[in-house]
């Protein structure tokens, strides 16, 4: 819901964003969020906020443009980097005691919950928190702003429509069948190089009742790894892959809207979905601008701009296309959102994780 | 000499050993502590060792990077003395036009030269395919080790290029010139006579291309990825998410190891490289002589130099600027109806990469002038003086070399993070031309003093005896005779900034953005339509600094 902020300087306009500020919340049915003023009042005289995160700048431009149109006074400095450096970095940071992100926002839904159970998280009864499922916050330090689907990513040009798995098992009926065709041609996230592909393959493992054999389906055809979906995309596209597991379906979507050339299943048999999880640091230097972009983030406006870059609204109350409503009633029964909680937490014991790498490496046979 | 002058060399001394030896005795400490150095939990403790060298990947890392230092070395070392001998001894047609040509591979960022081999002769590469049209199909495999050690060996042969022609050029004809008019052919003069007089340099280039090797990050990381291709600094890369958790002390230890094996090569290569010189010495110089002639064969000897630079400039690139001008390539697609130039318009609307943009011509422009005073000020202050300062300042030279600028990078971050002094200084452009500055020492140190070895001593002496303090020795007589020499420094100071990708790594950050690294940082998310328009944007930059270099007569090697 697009709405122009007044353009004239000094106080008058900060009376006149108190007073639009108040007429918003008095809408109750509320599309903006619904931010305390004081708190609004208190980001803006802050007027910075550091975001670090693992959603690429690209992707997320529009939303970031909504929040300045919301927000002018709060300059947003958004980094964004690969997930562990995040965690590593934020880390350091906190312990030297100097600056730091004031929001970290990062599909590494494991690393999160660790923050948080960590003590790092400040607790924050956000507004907008009611209007979410109630999996998807987890002691009001860490909320869950995405649902995005783990899809299969095909080549079109490449790969006949017949050929086209719909379902794990399918894929792993297909490699075993036709194992010249697909020889050096899957790929997926190195569970080794990267924390979410680490995240994945651990849920597969949990999901698939047969995954020791799925994995050395993979490992047959010699399944390609990388540590990015967007590396993995441009290989399928080429046409030097021809299909991705474990890919995130936002990214596959807006690559898809500027490339026909990407095809993308959700499989039947189950759809992971994950989530980009927002959280404040207790370290925070500017609290009121965090708190009032996690209030955005939350919001149904701000959730419609997520719906709106295909990264799937988790809203139950944003319609369209890419939101959990739509995926919800396409997909019933198969989704399978990971838990926003501890549970993530079982890989991030240093001999599990690194004796789940061992027995992976073994199945796909490079070790 | 005055004493004060004896301080403000002695203070500039220790403020070089500081900045040098601080990031290394940092990741010393971190190597031997059981946790990040920063929690309050960490302990004294090998443990970090015994994981490493107790881990397979490891084993295979250090295997292939074994390999690699080796396997180019065997390719550069003898094509690059071959490239000399051509240039320098023979009538090779179109020396002229082809001397900084031949130079251009090493101002090239590796990662950029390694993403466009992949669009141009990777597995659907447009090379690929074209080939595979008119053969079948395409026998070589660009994600193999065997490719990484050729390009890598391609391309390092202007670095074995640069120590044999100047040892070549600095030797008299006149034993080759004997030699012909005895009736030798021109293939047993090389081998006969040029060679066993310039092999200490080519020996001690040898040295400095295997360490290089083992530093070597760009290359392996593009082109080591589907595969899952490791080197030593690939393996420090991918430590850092193996345990879910900050693993800070694994990837010391890798650093220790590297560094352990590059400290001695860098002694070496110096040992040899002051025998190279002393072999010199001896020899006077005689006229230049008449170049050998090739007869037909320099023709042959024209199209290999030329299809060496094909394939390591001109292939790699022409697959970058593709790449960068269409949204989508590969098998099946056809270049006219994917034309585009959105990848640029986009870069405009991200904030951080026209600051990564600005920052790199800031620290590549201002950064290099500074970073050549301030080499330029302990080049002097080391200048004409006999003392054990000027040895310290010898070994300090030697020591960012042998560190490779990932983990000196690293190192910095935190000092910058946990040392309050310099903590203003983290997240501005300052921490990362400090880290380049630091990084760089060693090159930007041979550059000024080469200008000053061209100054003789008696210029100085006669001022000193005519009264002039060794200040005003230094203003009027030393400065201006190398300002020339300071001005070529900078242009190669800025070359080297451009390019400069692996130090800035873990120093990116908001403010601190350059194109080097965030070119690595969106590698690794894959964005690759900006990272082939940045690499684009990388190169013509470089072009520029090549054209005034070029234009101002600078040459590009001592």
């Amino acid at each position: 819901m697009p709405r122009t902020i007044p353009s004239t300087t000094g106080l008058l306009t900060v009376f006149l964003i108190l007073t639009a500020n108040a007429a918003r919340e008095a809408r109750a049915a509320g599309a903006d969020p619904a931010t305390p003023a004081e708190t609004v009042l208190a980001a803006d005289k802050e007027g910075k906020l550091v975001v670090y995160s693992t959603t690429d700048s690209a992707i997320v431009a529009p939303v970031l443009k909504d929040f300045g149109a919301l927000h002018p006074k709060v300059t947003v400095d958004y980094n964004d980097m690969n997930s562990t450096e995040m965690y590593n970095r934020f880390l350091a940071e906190a312990a030297a005691g100097s600056g730091s992100g004031d929001v970290l926002w990062s599909s590494a839904m494991d690393l999160q919950i660790k923050l948080a159970n960590d003590g790092y998280a400040l607790a924050y009864a956000s507004p907008e928190a009611p209007g979410l499922p109630a999996w998807a916050s987890w002691r009001n330090e860490a909320f869950a702003t995405t649902f995005e689907p783990i899809v299969f990513v095909y080549n079109t040009r490449l790969l006949k429509p017949e050929e086209v798995p719909q379902s794990h098992a399918e894929l792993v009926k297909q490699l075993k069948a036709h194992p010249d065709r697909f020889k050096g041609k899957l790929t997926a996230y190195d569970p080794e190089r990267s924390g979410i592909g680490f995240l994945l393959i651990t849920q597969d493992a949990r999901l698939d009742p047969s995954f020791p054999d799925t994995a050395r389906a993979y490992g047959s055809v010699g399944v390609k790894l990388y540590t990015s979906v967007g590396a993995m995309l441009e290989r399928i596209q080429s046409g030097e892959h021809l299909l991705g597991f474990n890919m995130f379906g936002s990214y596959a979507i807006a690559k898809q809207r500027k490339d026909p050339s990407i095809g993308i299943v959700y499989p039947k048999d189950y759809t992971l979905v994950m989530s980009r999880i927002a959280l404040i640091p207790k370290a925070a230097k500017h609290p009121n601008a965090a708190k009032v972009f996690l209030d955005y983030l939350l919001s149904t406006r701000g959730q419609e701009q997520i719906a709106k870059v295909a990264l799937f609204s988790v809203r139950p109350d944003v319609q369209g296309e890419t939101t959990a409503a739509a995926l919800i009633q396409k997909l019933d029964g198969v989704l399978k959102p990971l838990p926003v909680g501890p549970s993530l937490l079982v890989y991030l014991d240093q001999a599990k994780r690194l004796e789940f790498l061992k027995q992976w490496q073994q199945a796909i046979g490079t070790k | 000499m005055g004493r004060r002058r004896s301080g403000i060399r002695i203070a500039l001394v220790l403020a070089a050993a500081a900045a040098i030896v601080s990031p290394l005795a940092l990741v010393l400490y971190q190597s031997v502590l059981d946790a990040p150095f920063f929690q309050p939990s960490a302990r004294p403790s090998l443990d970090a060792f015994r994981f490493v060298f107790a881990d397979s990947d490891f084993h295979r890392a250090f295997g292939s990077t074994v390999l690699l230092s080796a396997g180019m070395t065997a390719i550069a070392v003898p094509l690059g003395s071959a490239l000399a001998f051509l240039m320098v001894r023979t009538d090779l047609p179109a020396r002229r036009w082809l001397e900084p040509l031949v130079l251009v591979p090493i101002f090239l960022s590796p990662v950029v030269l390694a993403f466009g081999y992949v669009v141009a002769v990777g597995p659907v590469g447009f090379v690929t395919i074209l080939w595979k049209k008119i053969f079948g199909s395409a026998p070589w495999n660009l994600y193999s080790l065997a490719s990484v050690i050729l390009v890598a060996g391609l391309t390092h042969i202007p670095h074995v290029y640069l120590y044999a022609s100047s040892t070549l050029r600095s030797l008299a004809g006149d034993l080759e010139e004997a030699a012909s008019v005895s009736g030798a052919t021109s293939g047993r003069i090389a081998l006969t006579v040029s060679l066993p007089m310039v092999w200490p340099a080519i020996l001690s280039s040898g040295v400095l291309i295997f360490f290089l090797g083992f530093e070597m990050f760009g290359l392996p990381l593009v082109l080591g990825d589907p595969e899952g291709l490791l080197v030593l600094s690939t393996y420090l890369y991918k430590l850092t998410n193996r345990l879910g958790v900050p693993s800070y002390q694994l990837m010391a230890v890798v650093a220790v190891v590297i560094m352990a094996i590059a400290f001695p090569l860098v002694w070496m290569q110096r040992r040899l490289l002051g025998a190279a010189s002393r072999f010199v010495s001896v020899r006077g110089k005689g006229l230049s002589a008449r170049p050998l002639r090739l007869g037909a064969w320099r023709w042959v000897a024209l199209a290999a130099v030329l299809s060496w630079l094909v394939a390591t400039v001109v292939v790699p690139l022409a697959g970058v600027v593709l790449r960068a001008f269409v949204s989508s390539w590969g098998e099946g697609v056809r270049l006219s109806e994917v034309l585009t130039v959105e990848h640029f318009t986009d870069l405009f609307q991200y904030p951080n990469l026209v600051r990564g943009i600005g920052n790199t011509l800031g620290i590549a422009v201002l950064g290099g002038a500074l970073a050549v005073a301030w080499y330029a000020a302990i080049a002097l202050a080391s200048h004409r003086w006999q003392s054990v300062w000027a040895r310290v300042v010898d070994y300090l030279v030697m020591v960012p070399r042998g560190m490779p600028g990932l983990v000196a990078g690293l190192a910095f971050f935190w000092l910058f993070l946990f040392f309050k002094p310099l903590g203003p200084l983290r997240g501005t452009v300052a921490s990362v031309w400090i880290a380049y500055t630091v990084v760089w020492f060693a090159y930007g140190m041979r550059l000024i003093s080469s200008a000053l070895l061209q100054i003789g001593p008696e210029l100085e002496e006669s001022a000193m005896t005519m009264g002039a303090s060794g200040i005003q020795v230094m203003r009027e007589i030393t400065l201006p005779l190398i300002r020339t020499g300071l001005l070529g420094s900078w242009l190669l100071v800025f070359l080297i900034f451009v390019r400069e990708y692996s130090t800035g790594v873990y120093l990116l950050g908001p403010g601190t953005e350059v194109i080097g690294s965030l070119i690595v940082s969106l590698w690794a998310t894959g964005a690759v339509d900006t990272v082939a328009a940045l690499s684009v944007i990388n190169v013509l930059l470089v072009g520029m600094g090549l054209f005034v270099a070029l234009r101002l007569g600078v040459r590009l090697h001592d």
